[in-house]
């Protein structure tokens, strides 16, 4: 369609619906794995550590029957800011820089080290899609709450309260489309009513000012309906008791397996660099 | 021992000076059947609230299977006894999986793994959505969504279900199968209290009790209250079948549709009854039969799709074709979903055609070169209850916010803005300094309209103008609409009501984004009628088709 449109069935990452051993893994087992190549992609200075947590998270997507260009493509919006902090490395050298100069316009030069730097962000970059991207693709909104709540499940013992954050995640979940209607109901509302949105350049005051028919009632409007929802919520016994959970996330001894493996992994990953002198 | 008792309740609002509950009494036995009525804000939503601790009632005053709502422990009581369905479908779910949202309230009460699933399976079985219990609700249509939300109160083995307005946001259909679990509900013993503005959906009840400003001042029967002088006096109206009944000359029977009371009546006025329900119900030709108007909207082999080009495409309107003349009142119906409100957007170039075209007064909306702002302005369209977009704090500001958009100043300003807020009921000198959020709902409505109202516009697009409004608002909103378009002006209005469809010039019936059936009401609903649309019959019309099919029965007989 043209014309005014927002995303009414937006939703938070893209489940893909098939069958895998890693679609079947817990939300636990998937949130563990997720974190052993998020964190020593971003922390690790071993650009080794970074090119295994990529194999690692390549491999995992093809475990996952889920096609790489697919998880890529979120990769896109980015692709600008890789640009700038690409050109940064470029410009300012790196003190102390000895290796070989590849191209040189003028001032500027590359050199190989930071090419490499380069490389290696992007890679970073990458992994980091391909985990993200991939998480979402095999964990549906539910279980992306649930495996929160079973996450926290020891700490819960101590008073944190679990459920309560899991049913945070989920009801944000629903919300999205929620406000996403509103806000194009209100839009079109106002449209009707001859109201332009950004409509050519007239100042920022004024752009601002025409959001204000939208904000208020979106607010408003979101607002009431969080309320009905809660009431709705309270009207089903919410919060008076200890809580039975209807999906049970129990993983056999594959899972217990990819849960340990997950927690050696990281742990290697970031202590290999050290020990073992990887740079 | 009764099972709900309420002891002189009264109950204001914090912050309030008025009471919002004054001093009501009432005692429910197991296995009734309770219609709450009257006008918006008299306090329906407010007593039923007071009864499972959604709103703290006063220590003492209410009772639900013996516990005290006011307390906390007793709320839970209370909670556990009565379920309740709400009035917006989307605005109770909880879970992105059908199934879980069901065992939403199960897993709040603690209830073992086996039992839950048990109970899950049972309450879908219920409401007939076992089918559907692997997918998301987002998906479900209104009529399913409201029936998701009945099987997790069923899941729940309340002693007590009570219904919000639970009707008043779903079509046709999804409502006759609410109506229908409400019945089977009773008939297993379980009450049923259903707040409604729906007089014959009340009528089905076997009490019906009647608040007027926070107080009862009714409570008996639906024969009692359908038989007595006091129903102008609160808003409310007779169920159509009983004010048909009288009119035909037959004893009325409560909760009776038109299909039977039809039956019925054939059998009793014989062959007369065919004059007779003519008489009632003249069929109204076209108003112009010449449209010297020429054409408002033509629409021409238009398709459109959400999210067209990606893998959630969604068809909303597919190869539509009509022309709609100028100074015609039109009226567009079919289930959720079937496309009304996109067809709607097409006309207000708010949604432009993915292919085909659509000529709206005189310019096309796919021409790259047409001033959409001012067309959409000149046939503005207000969408599903337009309050929910009125911004400004006062009642004129909101008016103004439409022809200030046009250029106008000063004293043509006022002016519009005047003669917009006079059509609409809320007359100017006293309501232009109103505050907008201390209106009432229906006036909330008029003012929506009289913000569109405001435009001076040639043509006027109404997206379910009357929802969820009480009988008496929603037919001066009615009277509103239809005095504008007898002005000569082009009204195109979808409804779920047939009634209301049925007083239009034009009746446009879409079913899958298609346009499957155009004409005269009597074209529609009568000749070129159709089951398989999925939307109901004017009464009218099901009324005589009803006593038509009675009579040849009897003939082969």
């Amino acid at each position: 369609m043209k014309g005014i449109e927002f995303f009414r069935n937006v939703s938070i990452g893209r489940y893909v619906d098939v069958d895998s051993p890693v679609h079947r893994l817990t939300p636990v087992a998937k949130y563990l794995w997720l974190l052993a190549i998020i964190i020593p992609v971003s922390i690790s200075g071993s650009t080794t550590v970074v090119l295994a947590s990529s194999i690692v998270a390549l491999a995992c997507t093809m475990l996952a029957r889920v096609r790489v260009g697919f998880l890529l493509r979120g990769f896109v919006p980015v692709l600008p800011l890789f640009g700038i902090a690409a050109v940064f490395q470029a410009i300012f050298s790196w003190p102390g820089d000895t290796s070989a100069v590849l191209v040189a316009i003028g001032p500027v030069s590359l050199s190989l080290r930071e090419l490499l730097a380069i490389a290696s962000m992007g890679l970073r970059f990458v992994a980091m899609m391909l985990a993200i991207g991939l998480f979402t693709s095999v964990t549906t909104e539910g279980d992306t709450a649930r495996g929160v709540e079973d996450l926290f499940a020891p700490l819960a013992r101590l008073g944190f309260p679990a459920r309560g954050f899991a049913l945070t995640i989920a009801v944000a979940f629903r919300f999205i489309p929620i406000v996403a209607g509103e806000f194009e109901s209100v839009v079109k509302a106002q449209a009707a009513r001859g109201a332009d949105f950004g409509a050519g350049a007239r100042g920022p005051i004024r752009k601002a000012r025409a959001y204000v028919p939208l904000l208020v009632p979106v607010t408003i409007r979101a607002l009431e309906r969080a309320e009905a929802l809660g009431e709705a919520m309270e009207a089903r016994c919410y919060g008076v008791g200890p809580a039975t959970r209807f999906v049970r996330s129990v993983g056999g001894y594959v899972d217990t397996m990819a849960r340990i493996g997950a927690v050696t992994y990281l742990v290697m990953a970031l202590a290999s660099p050290s020990l073992l002198g990887w740079r | 021992m009764p099972l709900i008792s309420i002891q002189s309740l009264s109950f204001t609002y914090p912050g309030s000076s008025t009471q919002a509950l004054s001093d009501i009494n009432l005692s429910l036995e197991p296995g009734e059947y309770l219609a709450i009525v009257g006008a918006n804000g008299s306090g329906k939503s407010t007593l039923i609230r007071c009864l499972n601790g959604l709103l703290v009632p006063p220590p003492g005053t209410v009772s639900v299977d013996g516990f005290d709502p006011a307390e906390a422990a007793g709320r839970i009581g209370a909670r556990k006894a009565l379920s309740l369905v709400f009035q917006s479908p989307p605005d109770q779910i909880v879970a992105s999986i059908v199934e879980e949202d069901v065992a939403f309230g199960l897993e709040n009460l603690g209830v073992p793994y086996d039992e839950m699933h048990e109970r899950v399976d049972q309450a879908l079985g219920a409401v007939d959505l076992l089918a559907e219990r692997h997918r998301s609700p987002r998906f479900l249509s209104s009529g399913q969504q409201q029936r998701l939300a009945v099987a997790g109160a069923l899941a729940m083995r309340p002693r007590i279900v009570a219904f919000d307005e639970a009707t008043s946001m779903i079509d046709p259909n999804g409502r006759a199968a609410i109506l229908r679990l409400m019945d089977a509900l009773v008939a297993r013993g379980i009450t049923v209290i259903h707040v409604t503005h729906d007089m014959d959906e009340a009528a089905r009840a076997r009490r019906i009790v009647v608040l007027s400003g926070g107080h009862p001042v009714f409570s008996g029967t639906p024969d009692r209250l359908f038989a007595s002088d006091m129903l102008a006096r609160y808003r409310l109206e007779r169920p159509q079948s009983y004010d048909a009944a009288l009119r035909i000359g037959i004893e009325p029977m409560m909760g009776e549709d038109a299909a039977a009371l039809g039956q019925r009546a054939a059998a009793a006025r014989g062959q007369d009854i065919r004059a007779v329900i003519r008489g009632l119900y003249p069929v109204t030709g076209p108003a112009q039969a010449a449209d010297p108007g020429g054409i408002a909207f033509s629409v021409r082999d238009a398709s459109m799709s959400y999210s067209s080009g990606t893998p959630g495409d969604r068809p909303a309107v597919q190869r539509a074709t009509i022309d709609i003349p100028a100074g015609s009142l039109v009226a567009l119906v079919g289930k959720t979903g079937a496309g009304k409100s996109s067809f709607l957007q097409l006309l207000d170039a708010l949604a432009i055609p993915d292919s085909g075209t659509v000529v709206s007064l005189g310019r096309a909306t796919g021409d790259r070169l047409a001033d959409l702002r001012a067309l959409r302005m000149r046939a503005p369209l207000a969408v599903q209850r337009p309050e929910s977009a009125i911004f400004e704090a006062y009642v004129g500001d909101e008016a103004a916010f439409g022809p200030r958009n046009q250029g106008l100043r000063g004293s043509r300003l006022v002016a519009r803005v005047r003669a917009a807020l006079d059509a609409a009921g809320l007359p100017f000198d006293a309501y232009r300094d109103a505050l907008t959020r201390t209106l009432s709902g229906g006036m909330k409505r008029r003012l929506a309209l009289a913000s569109i109202l405001s435009l001076d516009p040639e043509a006027l697009l109404l997206d379910e103008p009357t929802s969820a409004l009480d009988p008496a608002t929603r037919r001066e909103v009615l009277a509103l609409i239809q005095t504008y378009a007898m002005q000569g002006r082009t009204v195109v209005m979808s409804t779920h009501s047939m009634d209301e469809a049925a007083l239009a010039d034009m009746v446009v019936v879409m079913r899958e984004g298609a346009i499957v059936a155009s004409g005269t009401p009597d074209a529609v609903f009568g000749t070129g009628w159709d089951e398989s649309w999925g939307i109901g019959r004017p009464f009218a019309w099901a009324l005589a088709a009803a006593a038509e099919d009675a009579l040849s029965m009897e003939v082969v007989r």
